[in-house]
């Protein structure tokens, strides 16, 4: 246990410098993105002396390492500036949209690895048959197509020719859920109201399985490779030839050291999920994050667009945090290597 | 039997209880992300789509003809710069505040002092001043005839409801209201807002308190979404979920959704599409070469391109540089035609040679509608021996390099709408010497006669003097080709069946400006 809290310490650190580069990188790569961003918020109209005005308040006449103060100084006390994509403080946006996002990242992630390691087990137990080549071919269908395209597959058939799942926003209108947490499926629980559970759920399922195919894809594979190269290890051929039954040796001897490898991969996956979520969540009109990331990046909304990469990429430090930390604790070995250190 | 009996019965409340819920009328349109809900930041269509909804304005447009009617206002005078207002003493505010000159006084002083969204209209404003509780005069700082169109862009706020909502900032006024008025309505119009959620959709429900009637056919609830995708509106309007498309739908979606049997709703009248020539850069620096270019383009073949069923399209032809319906408008018969022998007479007469220049015909990345017009273009300007480049640009590349002249391309295509349907709003930000480096105005136009025409078109007194002002200006735009006139613009929607959408249907009841059409006290639904 002291092993894993001292690579968390270790990690937690790193991840702090590792956010603290990316907010300087991303802050100076917003000002070079081409566009004055108060002429864009304030329209063709406005006079030089308004977009002037509006430059000056968002201190954009300022040198840049300036700029970066007050950056750093509002981010001391929690403050993102103001949105001119959604004229609010971008605290407020995040707060509103981040939610969304999670939620649907984290369904899909869940599908990710409910879906994506079962076929992965089955087509490695049953290798070379007719189970592993059709587990191959639905893997790299999902592999190969980007979310978008499936979502776009999944909505023609689901809701344009088979008018079976809603295909626009999180939840019917009907349900007046109070949002306290944002999460709808926790916040729909935490009201008792158990139809709006059940009716976020369905809103969810399409644009959550359309995220989720690559990864199920990806996978699938990874964990049919692993499984394979475990099942010539000399310990299952003993393990066969004790007799033991056969989903016990996939189960209990050739799943588990399978899946280190599949973890750090299914880790990343899932924090991307969170950035590749825009064209999903935008066919699926979900008001999410990557959607208004997306957004503000085209209006160079410079506060908006620095609150989003640093919420993601701390999602993405986040993500491999926590696979490191299963790793560590599902190989013993990483753990006694710490300790011995 | 009783068991069948007892069944019997509950499925008749449930029927009636769906038929209870079923009776409420809901409109279901979409926009592009995001919607301002804030009247002093309001500038796009979906933000004009609340502000008219939510608040009121002192006059409105007339319905089917040019002019304005009283609104909040009962009346007005005018003497040289001042316009005294007299307002109708019957009007309460969402809140049940009582309207009164003090409100038309702060919501013109907000304005003013934020200064953004489309404040501009009102940097000639002097003085206003409440003479008591149902008059306020407006004094202007020097004549500006359009002022009265400019008013339809003044939703009048419920100061009580303002001050009371203050948020954080600086001096007395602190943020003007800003932060509550972006989240909550505060106006007296036929719709109050239920939700909003700038990314997602904003939920407005009829206000029983409106000083005018409104129909029982109206919607009792509208959800105006923003940001769908054109895959999704197609499914949405497929499965009946949805009633009214945005403009921003490809022809191909919305020729499909037609021929589906949905119905073709159009709003004209309130700019153009152009293609605007780089005075400042050789050929376009001279006249010649710009003419060359306006009589090659093929009108016809391009009006073709963005038809959406036979007889409509998402533009009628142009007749000029000013929009049909306006002051100053050619005639609608005569419409712009291509004639090749002319252009090729203009070529020859030109100081540059084609054989040692190629243009650049750039269109904005995020409206792949354009790149058909300049694979037009292109195609066009081949035949007279003009080889040209397409440049692919995205807004926020274009709008940066549209600042120099140097930067910005041969040929930009935009669309320019006047915000208060007067041309001065269209023609100003386009042509004005003033007014070069915005994306309105790409031809980086110099011309005395231009400026001194705009001029005149503000500051004539009478009706007929701005005609007079805006026709000669018509003719000297033309006349130096500053831009090629594509299409006057026209706002194609489509809508459910069922959906009676008057002033989007009915030229008789048609607004002139965008986005009044979505008066939604004026739609009715079945």
């Amino acid at each position: 246990m002291k092993a894993v809290l001292g690579l968390l310490a270790g990690r937690l650190a790193i991840s702090t410098l590792v956010l603290a580069g990316v907010s300087v990188l991303i802050f100076g790569i917003a000002r070079v993105i081409p566009g004055n961003p108060a002429r864009i918020a304030l329209g063709p109209n406005a006079t030089k002396e308004q977009v002037a005005k509006l430059a000056a308040e968002l201190h954009l006449d300022e040198p840049i390492w300036i700029q970066y103060g007050h950056f750093v100084r509002d981010l001391s006390r929690g403050e993102l500036g103001i949105s001119l994509y959604t004229n609010r403080p971008v605290t407020t946006d995040i707060a509103q949209f981040l939610p969304a996002t999670l939620e649907l990242v984290l369904i899909a992630g869940i599908l990710m690895i409910g879906i994506g390691l079962p076929l992965g087990m089955v087509a490695a137990k049953y290798r070379g048959g007719f189970v592993d080549n059709l587990v191959r071919i639905v893997s790299l269908l999902g592999v190969s197509a980007p979310s978008f395209v499936w979502a776009v597959i999944l909505m023609l058939l689901f809701a344009f020719y088979l008018p079976l799942f809603p295909i626009a926003g999180r939840i019917d209108t009907e349900f007046a859920i109070e949002h306290v947490t944002g999460f709808l499926l926790v916040d729909s629980l935490i009201a008792g109201e158990f139809r709006a559970f059940g009716n976020a759920m369905w809103h969810l399922f399409l644009p959550a399985f359309a995220l989720s195919l690559s990864g199920i894809g990806q996978a699938a594979r990874l964990t049919r490779a692993n499984m394979v190269e475990t099942y010539e290890k000399p310990y299952i051929e003993m393990a066969r030839s004790y007799g033991f039954p056969a989903w016990r040796i996939a189960r209990r001897y050739a799943f588990k050291p399978s899946l280190i490898p599949s973890l750090t991969i299914i880790g990343l996956d899932f924090a991307a999920m969170l950035g590749n979520a825009f064209l999903v969540e935008a066919i699926f009109a979900w008001p999410g994050l990557s959607r208004y990331g997306v957004a503000v990046i085209l209006r160079k909304d410079l506060n908006a667009i620095v609150g989003t990469v640093l919420i993601i990429s701390a999602a993405f430090l986040i993500a491999n945090l926590i696979v490191d930390l299963l790793i560590a604790l599902l190989n013993p070995r990483i753990r006694y290597a710490r300790s011995a250190r | 039997m009783l068991k069948l009996t007892r069944l019997v019965a509950v499925v008749a409340a449930l029927a009636a209880l769906s038929t209870a819920a079923l009776a409420e009328r809901v409109l279901r349109v979409d926009e592009v992300a995001v919607g301002e809900l804030d009247p002093a930041k309001a500038s796009d269509y979906a933000d004009s789509m609340l502000m008219f909804n939510v608040y009121d304005t002192l006059v409105l447009p007339r319905q089917g003809g040019p002019g304005h009617v009283p609104h909040l206002a009962e009346s007005w005078e005018q003497s040289g710069n001042d316009y005294t207002f007299k307002l109708r003493s019957d009007v309460k505010f969402q809140s049940g505040n009582s309207m009164t000159a003090e409100d038309v006084v702060f919501s013109m002083e907000r304005m003013q002092t934020i200064g953004q969204g489309l404040s501009f209209l009102f940097v000639d404003v002097e003085s206003i001043e409440a003479l008591d509780a149902h008059t306020v005069r407006i004094s202007l700082s020097r004549p500006y005839a359009p002022f009265l169109s400019s008013l339809v862009r003044l939703p009048i706020v419920d100061k009580a409801l303002v001050m009371a909502n203050l948020g954080e900032g600086e001096g007395e006024m602190k943020d003007w209201g800003q932060a509550y008025l972006s989240a909550n309505g505060g106006g007296s119009g036929a719709y109050m807002v239920e939700s909003h959620n700038p990314q997602d959709e904003t939920v407005m429900v009829k206000n029983p308190g409106y000083f005018l009637p409104i129909s029982d056919m109206a919607p009792d609830r509208v959800r105006l979404r923003y940001g769908l995708e054109a895959a999704t509106v197609r499914t949405l309007v497929a499965q009946g979920e949805h009633d009214i498309t945005s403009q921003w739908l490809p022809p191909e979606v919305k020729r499909a959704l037609v021929s589906d049997g949905n119905q073709i709703l159009t709003e004209g009248g309130t700019g153009s599409f152009y293609f605007k020539l780089n005075s400042q850069k050789a050929p376009f620096d001279d006249v010649h070469c710009r003419l060359a270019v306006a009589n090659a383009y093929d009108y016809t073949s391009g009006l073709k391109l963005v038809e959406i069923a036979e007889g409509v399209a998402e533009g009628t032809p142009s007749t000029g540089a000013i929009s049909v319906g306006m002051f100053g408008a050619n005639p609608a018969d005569q419409t712009l035609s291509r004639d090749l022998d002319g252009a090729k007479a203009h070529l020859a007469q030109c100081m540059h040679d084609p054989a040692d220049f190629s243009i650049e015909i750039s269109w904005i990345a995020e409206v792949p509608v354009e790149e058909r017009f300049a694979l037009l273009l292109q195609a066009n300007l081949a035949e007279i021996g003009i080889k040209s480049s397409i440049t692919k640009i995205p807004w926020a590349v274009f709008s940066s390099n549209v600042e120099s002249a140097e930067n910005t391309p041969h040929v930009s295509q935009l669309f320019v709408t006047a915000v208060t349907g007067d041309p001065d709003t269209l023609l100003w930000g386009q042509y004005h010497s003033t007014a070069a480096g915005t994306w309105q105005s790409a031809e980086h136009l110099n011309d005395s006669e231009v400026d001194s025409l705009l001029e005149a078109g503000r500051t004539a007194t009478t009706d007929e003097g701005r005609e007079e002002a805006y026709a000669a200006l018509n003719q000297r735009l033309q006349a130096i080709a500053a831009s090629v006139y594509v299409f006057d613009r026209q706002t194609v929607f489509v809508g459910r069946p069922g959906i009676n959408v008057p002033a989007l249907s009915d030229p008789e009841m048609a607004f002139g400006l965008d986005s009044m059409g979505f008066a939604f006290r004026l739609i009715e639904v079945e």
